[in-house]
């Protein structure tokens, strides 16, 4: 009996070895023989591909370039047309090629499409596509050519409303000749009948997608639409396999993972374990031959956006976002060897505003009559206007230059440019009836923040509003329920400090789970803090979003409710919005880009005059980084920011020095 | 014994069912937003919204709801992700998590199986002396210093001091599963010596032991022969079932050493709405939990001969 | 050994009432005892003191700051600071004092430790009671036990944390709701064990009744089982909640814990080790103390200890 139990116990022991030493390196979609991410054929000779540029600080270009993304940012699907959200689009924009490419000034490249251009003031686009592109599978086998029919396949897939639930579907209801048709046709449709639909089929032959050859397409555009060729680098005109679609059910095709799906792109996703890495492969078989490419690029999930400082430390990662204690800790040192190695992220594409709730509930549903009534008031708000002074919150983003975050327009910043080369948001500025100085007071001052101003303002508005508005007014403010409070807690002393708690009270507020249910719908917030980034390069895009009484206005509908204010109580606000509106839309009437700019330029002047919505800010950070930005593709619309291609790296980090270089060159390449 | 595993089995299965069903409806009280992507809240309106999770079925009454995610049960058909993995079936991402999981959980009990019981074994050989006393004291520290702080300093040292990766690799999966293990382990040998400590002296306290030092008997041998064995009958109850606790995973260490496992396939599924993955992996939980229990009995009936499994359906 | 002999062995003395009644009464009684032994474990005893002098310093701690938590402010010139004559803690991230913040904290997590043991010795008494004694209660029990201890309780937190959002009296429910079992189970076990007992069954055939049988007989058993359960519950709950809220699902806004300030200082802690040290001590003189107390406590009330 004694020796029974030993030998139980023994037993187990074994037994745990062995199921524990099992199940090898399969945890992942692995493809066999091919994790390596250094294959003996690529690495030779640069023979396929361009030789990538030389550093020029030392070091050695980097072949194998690991990255980080933060867990919850893992992606969910890997069927382009099926997402709409950067966290798979960055990933897949490798994997897929577009008609056309972003460069790293935010121009337009020719990609598989050659040639483009419309001749009717862009009602008709068409695109000359090159014979050489090929779909391949993980492996790198050719599977099949990439012609005009993917682009036919993939927009019958998005307007399917059976097919892609309703997913990148609204630009293309929009724009695109008879879309709107067949996508209420195929809801009316029963699901199977709709799921057997091609782009062959007769229903589909009314939509403005015409192919008069393999390599040649056509859009038909329902408006004059100047900024179309822009759209080719949105995930809603990029290709899906016609051949790899003809093989799989609707649902197989959803359910594609790396090891199905065919790429074009400039990689292979050879490895994805999902919510620890996922690894891209040089794609052999690329269209571009001169380009430079990585041999691969890891993606690394981390679970800690703050944990990749720990991760540079160790050398696992070439890129990392610097948290506010490292850089403190680093630059307030001078003799610690890092600190020449702290640089600036070029600014991210969204344009931060305040946008007001123009009819506020309090939370027992009831309208919140204060802050309604004071938000009517152009003095209360231009109070704001020129009352707040962000420069602690900014400090706490940027320490090394706080004040590159200010935001003054509610367009982005160098997002479209007249053809004088004259940045569109400048002009905006030079329109604004009180003018904005050059600069602030002093280096802690921003350039819009003016105290006597805004107590001049504050003035007025209380006496004006006297009988109407309790003062102070509550001021409401939401953030998730759980999350750190830091920022929180020092926004609401950028807002109290200069107006005084007499005046305003910032209340901060929070919501449990989803604040579309908690608080949007409900419409509880004061003001929320909306970055739009763009869909496509026109300034449009921007404006589209806040009109008054225009279906789709998304900003208007989910955050401003302008819609709803009480026009009998507060018709001025009313009349400013439907004036401004008004100059929106005649400015969408004109074709000639300099002429429409400007015209969307006077409009936006005179939502900024009367401080409708409140410029807020940009956004970026500071890093330590063995990459060269400023050989990114940076654009401001589509899904291409996240492509590893023509990067330049050095094994070696950068210094501020040489991204200061860096910056002169870039320039200088204008 | 077959009349008692079969009515054992059924009683499993519906505490399996009640599990699933008391999740299944906490899920449907979350609010269903997380549903939908950041940017399709933005850009559908209500009617969309409502429209589309009327498609997905998730507005009807939640009885019926209900009764035919049973009907899907019956026919072993788990679902497909939503928002983890869209359009992919439950079993197919579970199962890769599962091995992670098991793997790390598997290994580390194993480790901490063997360290925690020899050391609960010297514990209980010198008793009130030195090593008794450390052990003592690292048991204590374990059990009152949050998890967070001991594995922080755990991931410092390893990563900064030893230079092990921090993150786990599927390409270097032998070294860079050390520290997870390590933080996983540190838990569990604590409560194995604690245990095995406390069983052997009151053991070892007992009469016939006292018989066999009069007889003569070496005081290795009494302490391997019987005291250790004895001692090993109740704690032998537990193994399977904190074994397969540990291959659900550990939140908290699959979060700080990216460990694609189970424990973060939970939250993460939670957090994006995907009912269908959150129930099916209760259901792996509960259904493990209550294996275990049932491997604990088993286990202890081949230790122990005198022990004889009763139809009573007892609890522990 | 001199041979005695037989009436030296033995001598009569005269009867006594008085020494009669004292062997037929004996003055034991159960909390002196308790009391007793528990004193006889000297570190213990300073382990106790130093417990409760944790509790009653930090408010006291408060009420010496040099700043209050309700009127904290930022400042840029103060991000991190080290401790010094100014800032007893240092500063935290945004530069506002440590001091007060922790001891706040402090407070707020020892008021959420003592309330769920209380909580969970309650239900977990009573329930365990029923489930011992009434029978037919023993199956449903029994579910609802496998219900909750078949998954992980993270889970449940959880989903309690996102369907009714983070809060203290959510917070303390929710451990409660899931921290009874255990007690519970323990109870069952130690009712059942004793409740047909040859001296309990004699005591009830003579007619003592249930109530006085339970509180009399076996009600100092449980003691000791509680006092042990609570001795583990508490560092438990402490370490549930620095998790919950590591992972974003903690107390509310305004409700700082310790949890909260270890989550937040986690990330910086080899920069700025003060913002993880200070806090961490504070948790783990807590947890400790209470630990050995309890189980010494425990030791103490066990009646098989007793003389």
């Amino acid at each position: 009996m004694k020796k029974k139990t030993t030998r139980i116990l023994a037993m187990l022991l074994a037994a745990l070895m062995v199921l524990s030493a099992c199940g090898g390196n399969n945890d992942g979609n692995t493809t066999p023989g091919d994790d390596s991410p250094s294959n003996s054929d690529t690495t030779g000779g640069n023979t396929q591909t361009g030789t990538p540029p030389a550093p020029t600080n030392g070091g050695d270009p980097i072949d194998e370039l690991v990255v980080w993304e933060v867990s919850s940012n893992e992606m969910e699907t890997f069927l382009m047309a099926h997402s709409e959200s950067s966290r798979d689009l960055d990933v897949l924009a490798n994997n897929y090629s577009a008609l056309l490419e972003i460069d790293n000034y935010g121009h337009l490249n020719p990609a598989v499409a050659k040639e483009w251009g419309t001749e009717d003031e862009g009602k008709t686009w068409t695109f000359k596509l090159r014979d050489d592109v090929t779909w391949v599978d993980v492996n790198g086998n050719e599977m099949d050519k990439t012609t005009a029919r993917d682009w036919q396949t993939a927009m019958e897939w998005i307007l399917n409303y059976h097919k892609n639930d309703s997913k990148n579907v609204s630009m293309l209801r929009n724009l695109i000749e008879g879309a709107e048709e067949y996508y209420e046709l195929t809801q009316e449709m029963d699901p199977a009948a709709a799921q057997a639909l091609t782009y062959e089929s007769p229903e589909f032959a009314n939509v403005g997608i015409e192919v008069p050859d393999d390599y040649t397409i056509i859009y038909h555009c329902k408006v004059n639409c100047p900024y179309f060729a822009t759209l080719a680098t949105s995930a809603a005109l990029y290709p899906i396999p016609a051949g790899l679609a003809a093989q799989k059910s609707v649902e197989d095709l959803i359910a594609i993972d790396n090891t199905t799906m065919w790429y074009n792109g400039p990689y292979r996703m050879t490895e994805y374990v999902m919510n620890n890495s996922k690894t891209q492969t040089r794609n052999e078989s690329y269209w571009d031959k001169d380009c430079s490419l990585f041999d691969s690029v890891r993606v690394v999930m981390i679970e800690d956006g703050n944990m990749d400082d720990m991760y540079w430390e160790t050398g696992e990662v070439d890129q990392t976002q610097l948290a506010s204690a490292t850089s403190q800790t680093i630059l307030d040192n001078p003799s610690d060897p890092r600190n020449e190695l702290v640089v600036s992220t070029r600014l991210r594409k969204y344009s931060y505003q305040h946008m007001f709730n123009y009819a506020k509930n309090k939370a027992d549903g009831t309208p919140d009559t204060d802050w309604n009534n004071a938000i009517a008031n152009e003095a209360f708000r231009k109070s704001l206007y020129w009352g707040l002074n962000y420069y602690t919150t900014w400090y706490r983003g940027n320490r090394l230059d706080p004040m590159v975050l200010e935001n003054l327009a509610y367009t982005m910043k160098n997002f479209v440019y007249f053809s004088d080369g004259t940045d569109y948001t400048d002009r905006v500025l030079s329109y604004l009836s009180e003018p904005i100085p050059a600069a602030g007071k002093d280096e802690t001052t921003p350039r819009r923040f003016d105290a006597e101003k805004a107590l001049a303002y504050k003035e007025q508005a209380m006496k004006e509003l006297e009988g109407k508005v309790n003062f102070p007014v509550n001021v409401d403010y939401y953030v998730k329920a759980g999350s750190s409070l830091d920022g929180a807690l020092v926004y609401k002393e950028n807002w109290e400090e200069t107006l005084g708690t007499d005046y305003i009270v910032f209340n901060i507020c929070e919501y449990v789970n989803s604040n579309t249910q908690e608080v949007y719908d409900p419409q509880l917030q004061s003001f929320t803090d909306n970055g739009w980034g763009a869909d496509y390069g026109d300034v449009e895009n921007f404006h589209d979003q806040i009109l008054y009484g225009v279906d789709g206005a998304f900003y208007s509908e989910r955050y401003s409710n302008i819609n709803q204010i009480d026009e009998s109580v507060n018709p001025e606000v009313v009349a400013l919005w439907k004036e401004y509106t008004d100059m929106v839309l005649e400015a969408k009437q004109v074709y000639d880009l300099d002429e429409r700019y400007d015209a969307f330029a006077k409009a936006e002047a005179f939502l900024l005059d009367h401080a409708l919505v409140i410029p807020y800010n940009y956004s970026n950070y500071l890093q330590m980084t063995k990459i060269n930005d400023y050989t990114k593709k940076y654009a401001f619309y589509g899904c291409q920011n996240g492509m590893y291609k023509n990067w330049e790296t050095s094994t070696e980090a950068y210094t501020a020095e040489d991204y200061a270089r860096f910056i002169e060159e870039y320039e200088a390449g204008k | 014994m077959f009349k008692y595993t079969v009515k054992r089995l059924l009683q499993s299965l519906l505490t399996v069912l009640i599990v699933v069903t008391v999740v299944f409806l906490l899920m449907r009280l979350l609010p269903n937003d997380n549903y939908f992507t950041e940017d399709q809240q933005m850009k559908l309106n209500i009617e969309e919204r409502t429209e589309l999770l009327r498609q997905a079925g998730l507005l009807d009454p939640i009885p019926i709801q209900l009764f035919r995610y049973y009907g899907q049960l019956l026919r072993l058909d788990f679902g497909t992700s939503r928002r983890i993995q869209t359009g992919v079936a439950v079993m197919k991402i579970i199962e890769s998590k599962f091995t992670v999981s098991m793997r790390l959980g598997l290994t580390s009990m194993a480790i901490s199986l063997v360290i925690g019981v020899l050391l609960g074994v010297l514990q209980a050989r010198r008793k009130d002396r030195l090593p008794d006393h450390i052990v003592t004291a690292y048991t204590i520290f374990v059990n009152s210093v949050p998890h967070l702080v001991s594995y922080s300093l755990i991931l410092v040292f390893g990563a900064r001091v030893l230079q092990l990766p921090s993150m786990y690799s599927t390409r270097n999966v032998g070294k860079s599963i050390i520290l997870p293990i390590a933080c996983l382990a540190m838990g569990s040998i604590a409560h194995y010596a604690l245990w095995t400590r406390r069983y052997m002296v009151d053991e070892s306290t007992k009469d016939y032991i006292k018989l066999a030092r009069i007889k003569g008997m070496a005081q290795k041998d009494i302490m391997l022969k019987h005291v250790l064995k004895n001692a090993f009958v109740p704690l032998v109850q537990y193994i399977p079932a904190s074994i397969i606790m540990t291959v659900g995973g550990s939140l908290l260490v699959e979060r700080f050493f990216s460990v694609p496992g189970m424990g973060t396939l939970m939250t993460d599924a939670i957090n994006r709405y995907d009912t269908e993955v959150v129930q099916t992996c209760v259901m792996i939980y509960a259904a493990l939990g209550i294996i275990g229990v049932f491997l604990g009995d088993i286990a202890m009936m081949i230790v122990d001969p005198r022990i004889k499994l009763a139809g009573g359906g007892e609890t522990r | 050994m001199s041979k005695l002999k037989q009436d030296e062995l033995f001598r009569v003395i005269e009867y006594s009432s008085e020494a009669a009644e004292r062997i037929g009464y004996s003055n034991y009684s159960y909390w002196k005892s308790v009391w007793h032994n528990f004193l006889k474990k000297k570190s213990a005893v300073v382990m106790a003191i130093i417990f409760v002098a944790v509790v009653i310093f930090s408010f006291v701690a408060l009420a010496i700051g040099k700043y209050q938590y309700s009127e904290l402010v930022s400042n840029t010139k103060l991000y991190f600071q080290k401790p010094n004559s100014e800032y007893w803690f240092g500063c935290d991230a945004i530069g506002r004092d440590y001091w007060c913040q922790v001891w706040y904290a402090a407070q707020v997590s020892i008021k959420l430790a003592l309330l769920v043991a209380v909580g969970e010795a309650i239900v977990g008494v009573v329930i365990g009671c029923l489930w011992g004694y009434v029978r037919w209660l023993d199956r449903p029990l029994t579910e609802i036990y496998n219900i909750i201890n078949n998954v992980p309780t993270i889970i449940y937190m959880t989903l309690v944390s996102m369907i009714w959002g983070p809060s203290f009296s959510h917070m303390a429910i929710a451990l409660i709701a899931t921290g009874w079992l255990v007690m519970a189970r323990n109870v069952r076990n130690i009712v059942l064990m004793y409740r047909d007992r040859e001296y309990n069954l004699a005591s009830r055939c003579l007619g003592t009744p249930v109530w006085r049988v339970l509180t009399k007989n076996v009600f100092p058993y449980l003691i000791s089982v509680v006092i042990l359960r609570l001795a583990l519950s508490i560092p438990g709950t402490i370490a549930t909640e620095t998790t919950l809220s590591y992972l974003g699902l903690g107390l509310g806004i305004d409700t700082p814990s310790l949890g909260l300030l270890l989550r937040d200082a986690r990330l910086h802690f080899l920069e700025y080790s003060h913002l993880l040290v200070f806090p961490a001590v504070i948790v783990s003189t807590i947890t400790l103390t209470f630990y050995l107390v309890g189980n010494a406590f425990s030791d103490a009330a066990d009646p098989r200890n007793h003389v």
